[in-house]
């Protein structure tokens, strides 16, 4: 596969990925800040769908016979504390590093800073990396830990189990947080939505 | 469709697992962008295959990738009309001026940190969250809890209005 190839098929499912996430403001700092709130869910909604979207995806190419191709390595120590500064910066942000990209293309200035701090904050990891794995790299005795493992039953059982789960949470919140209900206004256009 | 201000959540969720289909089958690898900024900090640093660096070939579509998240921004607003304020108003109440800098800074350390945990926990909100708790990893599970944890805490700070 060429990089031409891989980049232009980057580029298209972006365009696809940056829509779904303008349409439904979860780029936008309110939706974030109110879901770390809990007084808005619309961001756990687009989360648990997707996931839940991709259980299925999952299931069906492993079914299949696909192999498991990108394997998360479980790291109790640099989970616990790179998820920690991954969510102080979220909040910090109003941002993940994916949804800076949509908030500059959505016209928010502070993003540009955003991106330039993330481009920072990759480059002054890689600089430190075996510092900091030395320190944090506490491994889980396997490499390869899955709930599927864990359970000892195929994947597909226990995807379609957390999907089951998944349907039921969002069921419920809907029932109680209808999204229209949610959804944050950015001008008076969006009354009679 | 396209030309809509906004879509259900359930809609965009479901738009954006599908991507997890062709990233699978042509790429061989699941949905993230965090890596794609280990690839700008391996080229700028000059790194090869070592120091959280990794290939620059293999991530060219995650690049064309957060490009394109722009890009599908961009073009969803302008076909909807939608338009945002150069900065959010929430962030006027939480820093209680309206003055750039302070937002400039508060922006500038929240993109460091987010970018440096993700790396530290390879992967971010969609890395870990969208396609590692789909694939069933512990670890993932653990990193997006600890983000929510995280996330929780520092908004317990901002004004609840």
């Amino acid at each position: 596969m060429t990089i031409i190839f891989a980049a232009a098929l980057g580029l298209v499912m972006g365009v696809v990925f940056g829509f779904a996430l303008e349409k439904s403001r979860v780029i936008d700092p309110e939706t974030i800040i109110g879901q770390f709130q809990l007084k808005n869910f619309i961001m756990l909604k687009v989360f648990l769908t997707a996931i839940a979207t991709g259980l299925l995806v999952f299931s069906l190419f492993f079914y299949l016979g696909f192999d498991r191709l990108s394997w998360k390595t479980t790291a109790i120590g640099s989970d616990v504390i790179g998820g920690l500064l991954l969510g102080i910066g979220v909040a910090l942000a109003g941002a993940c590093p994916g949804t800076v990209f949509a908030q500059i293309g959505a016209g928010y200035r502070d993003s540009l800073m955003t991106l330039a701090g993330a481009i920072i904050g990759a480059i002054v990891y890689a600089q430190t990396k075996p510092f900091f794995q030395t320190i944090l790299s506490l491994q889980w005795p396997s490499q390869k830990l899955t709930i599927d493992h864990f359970l000892g039953c195929p994947f597909w059982v226990a995807a379609l189990a957390l999907f089951c789960i998944i349907v039921g949470v969002l069921i419920l919140l809907e029932k109680y947080r209808p999204w229209k209900k949610e959804v944050i206004s950015l001008s008076t256009k969006d009354k009679d939505l | 469709m396209l030309y809509r201000r906004v879509w259900s959540p359930y809609v965009a969720g479901i738009v954006i697992g599908l991507l997890q289909i062709p990233v699978f089958l042509i790429l061989g690898a699941s949905l993230g962008t965090s890596g794609s900024f280990g690839s700008v900090a391996c080229w700028i640093l000059g790194k090869g295959g070592d120091a959280g660096c990794f290939p620059l070939l293999k991530n060219w579509w995650q690049l064309g990738l957060v490009v394109g998240i722009g890009l599908g921004a961009y073009l969803s607003r302008r076909l909807s009309g939608v338009i945002r304020k150069p900065v959010s108003p929430l962030w006027t109440k939480v820093l209680k001026t309206s003055a750039l800098r302070p937002r400039f800074i508060m922006a500038f350390c929240g993109g460091f940190l987010f970018l440096f945990g993700a790396r530290l926990a390879d992967g971010c909100t969609s890395g870990n969250g969208i396609s590692g708790i789909a694939l069933l990893s512990v670890g993932s599970f653990i990193v997006i809890a600890s983000m929510f944890l995280g996330g929780i805490l520092i908004s317990r700070l901002y004004p609840k209005g």
